[in-house]
């Protein structure tokens, strides 16, 4: 059996390699992998990559990743009876910054949340109207759709897009409801519901916060969309702090996760970068798309999920898959919106075979074109 | 391999669980490593299992924590038992006894009640196997509650002081991925991802478990259930789903499949109406053969 320092090293470059390809994997990780192979046979290669992927994998979607990096950096050697040595041959160099990282906490994680401190300064324009046009003037903001500002004036909308989402942001209340069968024993309405009998009888309970509902975002980013795409994020970030989480995909003709994108060290940027996610192949599939989030991402919807869809509803594909996948994902979601800007216009109809076959199928429609029509949306982020 | 995850996989075979190298390895070192054990995979391929297995390849007692929504640290861990203590209140009412005498005794031992966390940590006997089953379906909070819980294993009661586990408890998690599990909890827990049987298992699954069976049925039946998975169904099937259809086709006295016997005994397997629609359709087109290719010819 090799010598345990060997064994320690070999599972820490190891641990190199998995963070280079993207699995990051903590020191206890890594030690509970080294107690691993103190306990197996280290010249069954089979049981030695069973025991590391039980350690050191967290989640089934890490599998290929994992077993890429074991054979790349495995070179067993069990024939010449050497076992694990083949480990401490120099495997890719690691950089001079992962080995930084090794020893302290990691930089990464540090510099990302102060970003986003960064960018919540930047949108928390507290002090009160300072940037508030008159009202008569914002009056005529409220009304006017994204698509007909001028590029200059982007800027100051998305401001204001900001400033009314912190504000209905207060308005969300965190009560506790009293309730008849478990929950805790709420002390203070026991004492006074048994005041008059003079012992207490009768217990009263209250129920726990209800949990924080869920937001999961489809935005359509083909061609005119992404505009509207883009205040509709910016209002809900605005608004994340009243949801337990926001998930938020785009799609044209793929399905992208840009929820990690969207919380990088710039929100701003990120967000300007959306339309890079688009493929100009042309086209809308938004069936297949769904479809993809319901087959890949299944676990990110529950009773307690609102999803959004914002899309023009102009689909090249079959408008059978988007119905199969719209009904599958209403199943699932507490609630399904979709939100279509040109429903701003008032002589739209919704006649569009692939609008037809998705309609029946949402909770509610409405338009996301303007910021009055973003204000009214917040009335709706709620369950059933 | 080493002795010691051949002799689990053959205590596990023993009883009466078909298993794998992968599985039997996991478990030897959540045994080995006390580390709680999470598995993930579909409904119904046998995850609950491995716990009962567990407990009855140790000999010990299997004490499940069924999770659901709204599960809290109460329910889990312990809660006093409120009229039976003001029950014990009225009836001290006349007795000499002091404040501290009637306090220390309603807050003592007999007027707790002990949930299944608790119970896991005071067993007298051996280690207990500790089945969290479906934590993907409690909340969020108390999956944190949890991972306090299983990081030392002791519970604090503040009237009584603090409880440490007179043995660490096998813990063995299940989850259906019905929601995403914390970084957290899954860097405390090792891992492994239990995928449908392949071919060869399920035949062994079915001939084990349901033992009238003969074997070209067995073979026709996993055969066709391999086939069916590569379906786009809502509802996969599962180990479960094979076995009770193979008890069916068995109870029918069926010695192999055809289109009727498929077409009657279909609820066995296919639990959702745009599946069975979707299935019918693949039936009519390409027949019993596109799932049960003859074999041997």
């Amino acid at each position: 059996m090799a010598a345990p320092r060997d064994l320690l090293t070999a599972t820490l470059r190891f641990g190199q390699t998995l963070r280079q390809a993207g699995l990051p994997r903590t020191v206890s990780e890594l030690m509970d992998a080294v107690r691993a192979l103190e306990v197996v046979d280290l010249m069954d290669r089979q049981e030695v990559y069973m025991a590391l992927r039980a350690c050191l994998v967290a989640r089934v979607e890490e599998i290929p990743a994992f077993d890429r990096c074991f054979d790349a950096f495995w070179i067993f050697q069990a024939e010449e009876g050497q076992g694990l040595e083949g480990l401490t041959s120099p495997a890719p160099a690691p950089h001079g910054e992962d080995e930084q990282q090794m020893d302290g906490p990691p930089g990464g994680e540090q510099k990302e949340s102060l970003a986003l401190e960064g960018w919540e300064e930047e949108g928390a324009d507290d002090g009160e109207p300072l940037e508030v046009p008159g009202k008569s003037e914002r009056e005529v903001l409220m009304d006017r759709d994204f698509s007909t500002f001028p590029t200059e004036d982007l800027d100051e909308v998305a401001r204001l897009t900001v400033l009314i989402a912190k504000r209905l942001a207060r308005r969300v209340s965190r009560r506790r409801r009293p309730t008849r069968r478990g929950g805790v024993i709420d002390l203070r309405r026991s004492m006074r519901a048994n005041m008059m009998k003079g012992e207490i009888i009768e217990l009263r309970r209250r129920e726990r916060r209800r949990r924080k509902v869920r937001l999961v975002l489809l935005c359509d980013v083909s061609g005119s969309m992404d505009l509207y795409s883009r205040f509709l994020l910016q209002f809900l970030y605005a608004l994340q702090n009243v949801f337990g989480r926001v998930e938020t995909f785009t799609f044209a003709t793929r399905l992208t996760r840009v929820t990690e994108q969207l919380k990088g060290p710039s929100y701003q940027l990120a967000l300007r970068r959306l339309t890079e996610v688009r493929d100009f192949s042309g086209g809308t599939r938004i069936g297949e798309s769904i479809q993809e989030f319901n087959r890949s991402w299944r676990q990110l919807v529950d009773r307690h999920t609102i999803v959004l869809v914002l899309s023009d509803g102009w689909d090249t594909g079959e408008p059978d898959v988007l119905a199969a996948e719209m009904l599958s994902l209403r199943r699932r979601a507490g609630r399904v919106i979709w939100l279509n800007p040109l429903l701003g216009n008032p002589s739209y109809e919704p006649l569009t075979r692939g609008m037809a076959a998705a309609l029946p199928l949402v909770d509610h429609f409405a338009a996301a074109h303007n910021l009055a029509s973003l204000r009214d949306l917040a009335g709706h982020l709620t369950l059933r | 391999m080493r002795d010691e995850i051949r002799t689990i996989q053959a205590l596990m075979e023993g009883a009466d669980y078909v298993t794998d190298a992968a599985i039997a390895t996991s478990v030897y070192l959540g045994m080995t490593l006390k580390k709680p054990l999470l598995i993930e995979g579909h409904a119904g391929v046998g995850k609950t299992e491995v716990a009962k297995v567990m407990a009855r390849m140790l000999e010990t007692n299997l004490i499940r924590l069924q999770c659901y929504e709204g599960l809290d640290a109460a329910q889990a861990l312990y809660e006093w038992n409120y009229p039976k203590q003001l029950l014990h209140i009225k009836l001290e009412e006349s007795t000499e006894h002091s404040l501290q005498q009637k306090e220390a005794a309603i807050f003592s031992e007999p007027f707790l009640i002990k949930r299944p966390l608790l119970q896991a940590i005071t067993q007298d006997a051996r280690p207990p196997v500790l089945l969290i089953d479906e934590i993907d379906r409690s909340d969020e909070e108390f999956e944190a509650f949890l991972l306090e819980v299983l990081s030392d294993f002791q519970v604090t009661i503040p009237e009584i002081g603090t409880i440490k586990a007179t043995h660490t408890p096998h813990v063995i998690l299940t989850s259906n991925r019905n929601r995403e599990l914390s970084d957290a909890l899954r860097r405390r827990c090792l891992y492994q991802w239990m995928d449908f049987p392949g071919f060869d298992k399920e035949v062994r699954i079915v001939t084990r478990k349901v033992p009238g069976l003969n074997e070209r049925l067995a073979r026709e039946i996993s055969r066709f259930m391999e086939t069916l998975r590569t379906i786009r169904l809502a509802k996969v099937p599962g180990v479960a789903e094979t076995l009770d259809w193979a008890q069916a086709l068995s109870s029918l006295h069926a010695d192999h499949l055809d289109e009727d016997l498929v077409a009657e005994t279909l609820g066995c397997v296919l639990k959702d109406a745009d599946d069975v629609r979707r299935f019918k359709r693949e039936l009519g087109t390409a027949g019993l053969k596109r799932f049960v290719p003859a074999e041997g010819s």
